[in-house]
């Protein structure tokens, strides 16, 4: 494999979002699946900041309204929102799941958006476009973790519909948090790491010609790049 | 058409680095010397391997959705609960739009996945492509993001944990059947190289 040192933009190429092949921009379309080819992703900034501003004001919402009603006919009705269901947990001695819930409810959604938000500055000054690039790529994997509380609610209805004994109902804060693990999902989707690497080369941090002759211009065989 | 550039080029979709392609060994993967970002990977018959696969995950998902998922015992009165049960009870409660996102990630999308990779795979394997195979593999790409069967499993989990002080809850048929249908799915996904099911589509007959 033989390392170009110019990037693919540079020579107005790119690589097709769709089906991973590399197209001439120019054309418009990909010319193996005909999907529309962009260097960079259109408006990538602007989209992924309007779509974390929604997550973050929806974030409000989704931790003040209830997630989850139980009305039981032992123990009267209750709501809960997702802290005060992690706290119940953590009082009921249930470390693990409290636990789970946190992490998955409370911690990577606010991990998520001040990734976001690094990964945003990082489009503009450049530094550290490695570490960057990294973070983007668990952005994007981790995300759909967080909505495991809005299914736990879904099974809790639908399990539990013993009439008059107990009821659960779902409640607003579901619906929010919920739009905010979507929002925050399409955040991570409209950005283009690209970017990153475009403020790097244009402020000198990275060197196109810096890369590792022997990882780039090695052949297969040899090179650590490649492994069965 | 000559030397497509398609052919010539590999670029890196994270850092935009352009490599020439390599002729590669089956079995190899590339990534990007700059950010190791997964460039493609050629997989030894992918087509036969996943097709199995992903028929092992059409037959799950089956029955994932025929026989009780869970069943809950609680003062002599017991209830089951299909794996559909999670979505139809949201509706019943009034709550529409959540009833169609809870159903769209653990119920449509990997229906979509399944039937998108057989409607892919099956002709393949004789060369073959059906009609609008474009349009499907890029709904195939789409749904894939959003199928979250995993995360589902993870919440009959912690479901488990919580009832437990009010309710006795035993895992049916259809559970085991479910966590099948997340293996075999997973599996086949992972096997199938976006880059690389493009170029067979591209090489097979209409």
């Amino acid at each position: 494999m033989n390392f170009d040192p110019l990037t693919a933009a540079a020579r107005g190429l790119a690589r097709c979002h769709s089906c991973g092949q590399t197209g001439e921009v120019e054309a418009g379309h990909c010319s193996v699946c005909a999907a529309p080819l962009h260097l960079r992703k259109p408006a990538s900034l602007q989209r992924t900041v309007a779509l974390t501003l929604g997550a973050t004001l929806l974030y409000f919402p989704a931790n003040l309204l209830p997630v989850l009603r139980i009305e039981s006919s032992i123990k009267g009705g209750q709501e809960n929102t997702i802290l005060s269901g992690v706290v119940r947990f953590w009082q009921d001695g249930d470390y693990p799941v409290a636990l789970i819930i946190f992490t998955a409810s409370v911690v990577i959604p606010i991990l998520k958006v001040l990734a976001i938000i690094a990964l945003c500055l990082a489009a503009r000054s450049g530094r550290f476009p490695q570490a960057m690039t990294r973070l983007y790529r668990m952005t994007e994997y981790i995300g759909r973790w967080s909505m495991v509380d809005v299914f736990v609610v879904a099974i809790l209805v639908g399990v539990v519909q013993l009439g008059s004994v107990m009821r659960i109902e779902p409640g607003g804060g579901a619906l929010a948090f919920a739009s905010v693990v979507i929002l925050t999902m399409l955040a991570a989707r409209s950005f283009d790491p690209r970017l990153i690497w475009d403020a790097a080369a244009a402020r000198g941090h990275i060197v196109t010609t810096d890369i590792d002759p022997e990882l780039a211009g090695a052949s297969n065989a040899a090179s650590p790049a490649s492994h069965a | 058409m000559g030397s497509p550039v398609f052919s010539l080029y590999l670029a890196c979709p994270d850092c935009d680095g352009l490599y020439t392609a390599p002729e590669l060994p089956e079995g190899d993967r590339v990534v990007c010397p700059r950010c190791q970002a997964h460039l493609v990977t050629r997989r030894a018959d992918f087509v036969s391997r996943a097709t199995a696969l992903v028929l092992a995950a059409a037959l799950f998902f089956v029955l994932a959705n025929l026989f009780p998922f869970m069943t809950l015992k609680a003062d002599y009165r017991e209830s089951d609960m299909l794996l559909a049960g999670s979505v139809t009870g949201l509706e019943q409660q009034g709550f529409p739009i959540l009833t169609g996102m809870v159903g769209m990630f653990m119920l449509v999308a990997p229906a979509l996945v399944i039937g998108a990779l057989l409607y892919l795979l099956l002709p393949l394997r004789n060369g073959r492509r059906l009609r609008g195979a474009l349009h499907v593999c890029r709904a195939m790409e789409e749904a894939r993001r959003w199928n979250m069967i995993e995360v589902y499993l993870l919440g009959v989990l912690v479901s488990l944990l919580k009832l437990e002080k009010l309710a006795t809850l035993t895992l049916g048929v259809s559970f085991w059947a479910f966590v099948g249908l997340i293996v075999c799915l997973a599996f086949a996904v992972s096997i199938v190289d976006p880059a690389e099911l493009w170029k067979k589509l591209e090489e097979a007959q209409p």
